[in-house]
């Protein structure tokens, strides 16, 4: 961040059918809300004069989640409350702010600092038994990588990275579900649909959900964001 | 029979995860009109995709219009993608609107934008999506009305049995009329039939079905369009027309998209019509007369658009914004407010002139990656007989001008198969680009360090309706061909660059805007055998086009290079955009001696007819240069 500036974090939420925004409609988005709610934002001096924003990191088309963020540089420290509320007057219902705070400019950029991430993940329509899923799981975990196709390209992740661990393996009224860590890594990330294709379990479709994602410190402790 | 007016969205969401693009289909976007109340409720379509339809000014203006009457309320459609459509039938989900996720055959009246002849087949497409059938003499009582209007609305004859009634001109006042007029015959409980003849009383309103298509010696092949008797239809119907533009909201478009849409931005319409009397220019003859907002309105409007709806670009559309009176003092004072804040200014089409580089420059600021122009021909003669106002000269003046304000890169956009056009004509193309090229090495310097570059377009020439040139035949496809070889095969610059429209499109594209009634067999014949998205290069088919005119026994060449005869009766003489046929001979006959008419808006009348027919006259709130 440029000196003079004050590095603004907001959560928000993506939820209902605003979870099927693709990552660039996202932000998009974003940048319209934050004009919308008139804040003294930063405008870069490149070639385009983007607003100063980032992101964290992409959420799979589809998956909702209650703990989004995005740093914005702002030119005047404005009060986070009032912030807070201007945005939530500019902002899609389904894309709410809840909560502003200003960060330390020690942090790196967003997307690469926030490493871990919790998911609830559900198999709507499985008939499979959380022992099932259960040992489906460490049956892949134990090969050590997950190889799967991105768009055209064929990706490799090494499971022992990326792969923290499933908690809370459960049976729902419409399938089976439980809650997975993941780890974001140089080499990339897991996605939990990636990782229910891995397992051959059949299902109608897979709901996701992010539901925390914090930075891991090198002690292995977690950093909440805010 | 009438559908249950019901949310359907959870029939659709299963399927949005197996889509290319679920925002398309989301709905709930920034602005959007969420009430619905009704209790009548209207539903205008824009039968492409999302991010096509989306940015539709036409839309946007018929969908607050609506929304502001009491009683009524109104929603949008779009043509799913095919991939969606596919889900969609296997699945027995019916199109639904976005705001409710409503099924189509539910609403009251269903209002279509024709904004050009490819998108007929995305009608049809529409519609059977919807479970409405194709047809209206096969819409039961209840059925929705079908409405059509926009810019391909004059010759609309070869969808017209598919719509019950069409708006011509401006639709801000005779969409609710005419939403109006259903809602009062329903509550009358008349017949259906009965109410298409209350429809056909409204200005500017025709009903086709209550018009039968003569063909005899007076006419082409096609026919033209009489009153059936006893239904006290009128012979002609003049289009509506908004003779004070400032009296209409500025900032229609209020709904701020997801998905990164054609043009995605804020925009202002600063002026309506366009008076340079362009000879193969339908939008110049049908918008007719200019009407120009104030520019503290524009000012106004632009801030306030901006604050709504969080683009950081506003665009000053029209047909021709740099001929707005007080263009100038516009993007002045908006640059001044809004490039602080990141916010650009563009303006669609650059004049060929100084003042038009002068408007340019005002607002590329530091972004200057390319600039275009549009001479359209390449000789003086064939610019003549265009009535394109602008010199050699002028071209030269405006590169130089480009090129000292900074640009490397210049787009120049021809047409090919004007009416007498010459090899000589094509060959000036590239002629035209190498003096500009010239120029632009003389201000910057040779050398690929100086990255000067032309990049030349050339399309097909389609005749359209409504203007000078709607009597003359089309190029013919192999003609075609033969000068797009000529054109890549005159010795060039590397730096210069041309590409060119593919000419079976334009063949469909002009054998739609010839036909008449009996358009409508190849339109069904064509989305029978799979035609969708016409308009899309990637998803046209001219083999399946080519199959369907075969089928209803035409050579879609043959139509489209047809020449009609200046005394025929054509099949869309009985719409009138207000400009005279006479003007319109008058004109053909200029064409042809290359002899050009000056704007009115600069000179004296020029007797098109527009302002006697409708009561109207040209709105300038400056003085123009």
């Amino acid at each position: 961040m440029t000196p003079g500036t004050f590095r603004l974090r907001v959560m928000y939420r993506k939820d209902d059918r605003l979870a099927f925004l693709g990552h660039i409609e996202l932000i998009n988005t974003i940048n319209r809300c934050v004009r919308r709610a008139q804040l003294p934002f930063r405008v870069g001096n490149g070639f385009a004069r983007r607003m100063s924003v980032q992101f964290s990191q992409a959420l799979p088309v589809g998956a909702s989640s209650s703990c989004e963020y995005y740093d914005l540089a702002l030119t005047e420290r404005l009060d986070p409350s009032v912030a807070l509320s201007l945005l939530q007057g500019a902002t899609p219902p389904a894309l709410a702010p809840v909560r502003a705070s200003y960060v330390t400019e020690t942090q790196g950029a967003l997307e690469a600092w926030l490493t871990r991430a919790r998911w609830e993940v559900e198999l709507v329509g499985s008939t499979c038994t959380p022992q099932d899923l259960t040992s489906r799981v460490a049956e892949v975990s134990s090969a050590g990588s997950i190889t799967y196709l991105r768009g055209e390209k064929e990706k490799t992740l090494n499971l022992r990275e990326v792969l923290v661990g499933i908690f809370e393996v459960r049976l729902t009224d419409s399938g089976c579900a439980f809650v997975l860590d993941t780890r974001a890594c140089p080499s990339g990330s897991l996605r939990p649909a990636v990782l229910v294709a891995a397992t051959g379990l059949s299902c109608d479709s897979v709901r996701v959900r992010r539901t925390g994602q914090w930075h891991e410190a090198e002690d292995g402790s977690l950093v909440e964001p805010m | 029979m009438r559908a249950e007016r019901e949310n359907l969205f959870g029939l659709l969401e299963p399927l949005l995860s197996h889509v290319e693009k679920p925002s398309r289909y989301l709905d709930h976007e920034w602005g959007a009109n969420e009430r619905q109340d009704g209790p009548f409720h209207v539903c205008v379509v824009y039968a492409d995709a999302y991010e096509v339809g989306q940015p539709n000014l036409g839309i946007a203006i018929l969908y607050e219009c609506v929304n502001e009457q009491d009683g009524m309320s109104c929603e949008r459609a779009y043509l799913p993608w095919t991939d969606m459509s596919a889900l969609m039938r296997a699945r027995h989900v019916p199109l639904l609107s976005l705001e409710t996720a409503s099924p189509l055959a539910s609403f009251d009246v269903i209002g279509f934008t024709l904004a050009h002849e490819l998108i007929f087949t995305n009608v049809l497409e529409t519609l059977d999506l919807a479970g409405i059938a194709f047809r209206t003499d096969e819409r039961d009582e209840d059925d929705p009305f079908v409405f059509g209007g926009g810019p391909s609305a004059w010759n609309c004859e070869p969808i017209a049995p598919a719509l019950d009634a069409v708006l011509l001109g401006d639709g801000e006042e005779g969409l609710v009329e005419m939403c109006a007029c259903v809602r009062d015959a329903r509550e009358d409980g008349v017949s259906r039939d009965e109410i298409l003849l209350r429809l056909s009383r409204i200005p500017g309103v025709y009903v086709p079905s209550l018009y039968e298509i003569v063909v005899d010696e007076s006419s082409t092949r096609w026919g033209y369009a009489v009153p059936r008797k006893g239904t006290g239809a009128p012979e002609v119907i003049l289009k509506r027309c908004i003779p004070d533009l400032s009296a209409t909201e500025p900032v229609p478009q209020r709904i701020v998209p997801y998905l990164g849409i054609v043009q995605d931005r804020e925009a202002v319409e600063v002026l309506r019509g366009c008076a340079r009397g362009c000879r193969f220019c339908q939008a110049g003859m049908t918008y007719r007369p200019v009407r120009e907002r104030p520019a503290d309105q524009v000012v106004e409007a632009g801030e306030r658009g901006l604050a709504q709806s969080g683009h950081d670009e506003l665009s000053l559309t029209s047909l021709s914004t740099t001929d707005h009176s007080q263009c100038a003092g516009i993007l002045n004072r908006l640059n001044g407010d809004l490039a602080p804040r990141g916010v650009r200014v563009s303006i669609p089409s650059q004049r060929l002139d100084s003042f038009g580089v002068d408007m340019a420059d005002a607002v590329a600021g530091s972004r200057k990656s390319s600039l275009t122009f549009a001479p359209e021909a390449g000789t003086q003669r064939l610019r003549d007989v265009i009535n394109k106002n602008v010199a050699d000269a002028d071209l030269d003046t405006a590169a130089r001008n480009a090129f000292e304000h900074g640009w490397r890169k210049l787009k120049l956009y021809f047409m090919m198969g004007l009416p007498t056009e010459t090899d000589d004509d094509i060959t000036a193309i590239v002629e035209s680009a190498d003096r500009v090229l010239q120029i632009g090495r003389e201000v910057v310097g040779r050398g690929r360090r100086s990255k000067v570059q032309v990049s030349l377009s050339v399309a097909v020439f389609v005749p359209k309706c409504h203007t000078p040139f709607q009597w003359a035949g089309q190029l013919d496809p192999e003609e075609v061909r033969r000068r797009q070889s000529l054109l890549l095969h005159v010795p060039r610059d590397m730096d210069i660059r041309i590409a060119y429209h593919e000419s079976t499109t334009s063949t469909v594209e002009g054998a739609l805007s010839k036909m008449g009634r009996a358009g409508f067999e190849l339109v069904r014949t064509a989305w029978r055998l799979g035609c969708r998205f016409d308009a899309w290069t990637s998803e046209f088919r001219y083999d399946l086009w080519a199959r369907a005119a075969t089928e209803v026994g035409i050579d879609l060449a043959d139509v489209a290079t047809e020449p009609f005869s200046l005394d025929a009766r054509l099949p869309w003489d009985h719409t009138s955009p207000g400009v005279s046929k006479d003007f319109l001979r008058r004109e053909w006959r200029r064409a042809v001696d290359c002899v050009t008419t000056p704007d009115c808006t600069r000179s004296t009348c020029v007797g098109c007819g527009v302002c006697p027919a409708l009561g109207v006259s040209n709105v300038i709130a400056g003085e123009r240069v």
